[in-house]
């Protein structure tokens, strides 16, 4: 799995904290969501996309 | 508070928890430890509260998950080998027999006790007729402890009695070799 998230949250300029409190998640959860090394519920996945203003087929590619 | 002081405190509760325990066994005062575990309960779900973080998510709860599966998994196999050998050495000495029943029981608890959790989350959570469930779990459990509380009520032992070994009830296992005073 990969993902796109770390470009997304660059464009908005958001932290990793500032997003993981977004979707209500710890930040170590984003940095494994990051580095590919996590697959995410769809709810999650859902709630990450929302909060980087796109949709999930854009930051998850598998 | 932040998440960092709250894991602090809960550490430092956790120690001060097994120095009471141990002072507790070591005065054989049962009363202190029971007592320490409801305060510390108390005061950790009160700390939890008033951490704003996010304390758990859901990547910690499925690691959480595979977690538990693996030590009841390794749990069960060591408890049942080791129950195998004390039971078949419980003639050398009679006190390896209710280790062996213990261990035997614990497993069997852990086993029902986590199919209970397991299938009220896979189905019974979602069906209608919960509370049939839920009952049946209830007296399966009853049923359970009362058939615990019998084998080690001390019934079927022996006894020692004016420097003699009595049987009281019906041991399964030979007249105890150590002495009897």
């Amino acid at each position: 799995m990969q993902t796109k998230i770390k470009e997304y949250r660059a464009k908005l300029n958001l932290t990793q904290d500032q997003l993981a409190n977004l979707v209500g998640v710890r930040r170590e959860t984003i940095v494994f969501l990051e580095q590919g090394k996590y697959n995410p519920s769809l709810k999650l996945a859902h709630d990450v996309a929302v909060a980087l203003k796109t949709s999930i087929d854009k930051i998850f590619t598998f | 508070m932040t998440l960092k002081k709250y894991q602090q405190i809960k550490l430092i509760i956790t120690v001060a928890i097994a120095i009471i325990f141990s002072q507790a066994i070591l005065y054989q005062n049962y009363l202190i430890p029971l007592a320490t575990l409801v305060v510390a309960s108390l005061v950790l779900i009160w700390l939890r509260r008033q951490v704003k973080e996010v304390i758990a998510d859901e990547r910690d709860y499925a690691l959480a998950g595979k977690s538990a599966s693996w030590a009841i998994q390794i749990y069960s196999w060591v408890a049942v080998v080791a129950m195998f050998v004390l039971y078949a050495f419980k003639d050398l000495n009679p006190s390896y027999e209710p280790v062996a029943m213990t261990l035997a029981f614990s497993t069997c608890l852990l086993m029902f006790i986590y199919s209970l959790i397991f299938n009220f989350h896979n189905k019974i959570k979602f069906t209608a007729n919960k509370n049939r469930f839920i009952l049946l779990a209830i007296i399966l459990s009853i049923f359970l402890g009362i058939f615990t509380l019998r084998l080690f009520s001390g019934e079927d032992n022996w006894v020692c009695q004016n420097g003699q070994w009595v049987a009281h009830g019906h041991p399964d296992f030979a007249t105890p070799t150590v002495p009897c005073k």
